[in-house]
């Protein structure tokens, strides 16, 4: 396929989204692309929809109108007044080819660590039980977590179950990952470890968009900052520029507060 | 007081044991999956499902088990003429039968209260993770939900199956020959309480096994937390 050395092609097309819970519009009018390999952070406050972006991106809530692309395939779109969303087929195939990392892990609880990794693999992907056991060990020597595969989620610390939980949303091989806040349940010394998996996923061109309120993180490890606010993305440009020389006012209030 | 008496009783009532055996496994057989199916209609989102679900529930709990026997039981002749005396289902009477449907039909109410506090409890985010993993509707809950539930029930649902072993005893309503109705005819036959006695420590003997097995199944769930 001779768009794979494309490396223009953009993995992520969110055009002009909205979204509204009952009378409160928390997504006017936005629009992101995101090209392979590419880092983008999402910062904010709290309520300026930037987990609400990420959960429309992901599936979790629909959009009320605009469109959004994911690796090639059309997720929803608005033609006319009506939006509409793929069949249930192509879902399926647009859910594999992107992973969420939630804020509060949402591991299975019942399932020790490699099943909570491997269980889609079997089950959804339809991987033997072997191919499935590999990839589920390659990524927790990867997670630097191998001893821990049959360990149960409650008996982890919360940086580990973090670490757990990228695991599995890498298990499935996505062409890109959504992190929601990914160390926003943790305290400082276990944020560290987690911060250094995705640093090291940025090191290997790993396609990410980030929602985070880790500031010298995203300034370091992103290529692009989003700033949003009440809804609409007040700011964007390179990452480094936007954190020490942001142009709107918006950003700049923010951004004092760090 | 006379061994061979106490014996003779003993072997009686194990015979009506039978049948309180019999309406207990059946009972829960049907009631445990129908109080799955319940729940669901409890929590469905077409709201006439949902009404006829509640009331349906409501009236269950409301009103005593002993008279819903009676209603399986003559119902069907004082509302539709229908006679059900020689009907039988392989080598179970109509007495029996309609004794199992009517403990089904209020044991799956109580379960169904039960299952939709299991359900209800169960994090969105359980629900979210698998549907972005891909996992089917099915899947998500055969797989992942319902396992959790069933761990979170199980004391409670544990509470319902001790309550059902001695509920068996209202079957004598319907003549049905379990325990209590033998060692009721046994006792006035005697004049004497001794068959009570015997009956209370079979009821207890069973229960005392249920607990330690449930007991058991409880702590081989408890893996995790």
């Amino acid at each position: 396929m001779a768009d794979k050395e494309n490396t223009d092609e953009n993995i992520l097309i969110i055009d002009n989204i909205r979204k509204a819970f009952d009378d409160l519009e928390v997504l006017k009018g936005i629009s992101l692309t995101v090209a392979r390999g590419e880092v983008v952070a999402v910062i904010g406050p709290s309520g300026g929809g930037k987990s609400t972006l990420l959960r429309c991106a992901t599936t979790l809530e629909k959009i009320d109108s605009g469109k959004i692309v994911i690796g090639g395939q059309t997720l929803c779109d608005t033609v006319g007044s009506k939006t509409v969303y793929a069949d249930k087929h192509s879902l399926l195939d647009i859910r594999s080819k992107f992973g969420l990392v939630f804020q509060n892990f949402n591991l299975f609880p019942h399932f020790s660590v490699r099943r909570n990794i491997t269980e889609a693999l079997i089950h959804v992907h339809k991987q033997p039980k072997a191919e499935a056991d590999a990839v589920c060990d390659a990524l927790l020597a990867k997670m630097d977590l191998s001893d821990k595969a049959d360990y149960f989620p409650c008996n982890l610390s919360g940086g580990q179950q973090q670490r757990v939980s990228i695991a599995r949303a890498l298990a499935g091989n996505p062409e890109i990952i959504f992190f929601d806040e990914p160390t926003s349940a943790l305290d400082p010394e276990l944020t560290k470890g987690v911060l250094s998996v995705i640093r090291e996923l940025a090191a290997e061109n790993m396609t990410m968009v980030i929602v985070t309120h880790e500031m010298s993180f995203a300034r370091d490890v992103a290529d692009r900052i989003v700033f949003m606010d009440g809804g609409v993305i007040v700011e964007e440009g390179p990452a480094y520029d936007l954190v020490t020389n942001p142009k709107a006012q918006r950003t700049k209030e923010f951004l004092a507060g760090y | 007081m006379d061994k061979q008496l106490i014996l003779s009783t003993m072997l009686q009532l194990l015979r009506g044991f039978e049948f309180t055996f019999g309406i207990f496994v059946f009972t829960l057989l049907f009631s445990l999956p129908l109080g799955l199916l319940v729940a669901r209609g409890r929590m469905a989102r077409n709201s006439v499902i949902s009404t006829v679900v509640r009331i349906y529930i409501s009236i269950m709990r409301g009103t005593p088990l002993m008279l819903q026997l009676l209603l399986v039981y003559f119902g069907p002749y004082y509302l539709f003429g229908i006679s059900t005396g020689n009907a039988v289902i392989g080598p179970f009477n109509y007495r029996f039968i309609a004794t199992v449907i009517g403990f089904s039909l209020n044991y799956a109410a109580y379960f169904a209260e039960i299952f939709r506090g299991g359900i209800q409890s169960m994090s969105r985010g359980q629900y979210e993770a698998a549907q972005v993993l891909g996992f089917s509707k099915s899947q998500t809950y055969f797989r992942i939900i319902l396992p959790q539930v069933i761990k979170n029930v199980l004391p409670s649902v544990a509470n319902e199956v001790i309550t059902l072993v001695k509920d068996t005893s209202l079957a004598q309503v319907l003549a049905v020959t379990e325990m209590f109705t033998v060692a009721k005819a046994l006792a006035s036959a005697q004049v004497s309480v001794m068959p009570f006695v015997v009956a209370g420590v079979f009821y207890y003997i069973m229960n005392a096994i249920i607990e330690v097995s449930l007991n058991r199944i409880e702590k081989s769930m408890s893996y995790y937390s």
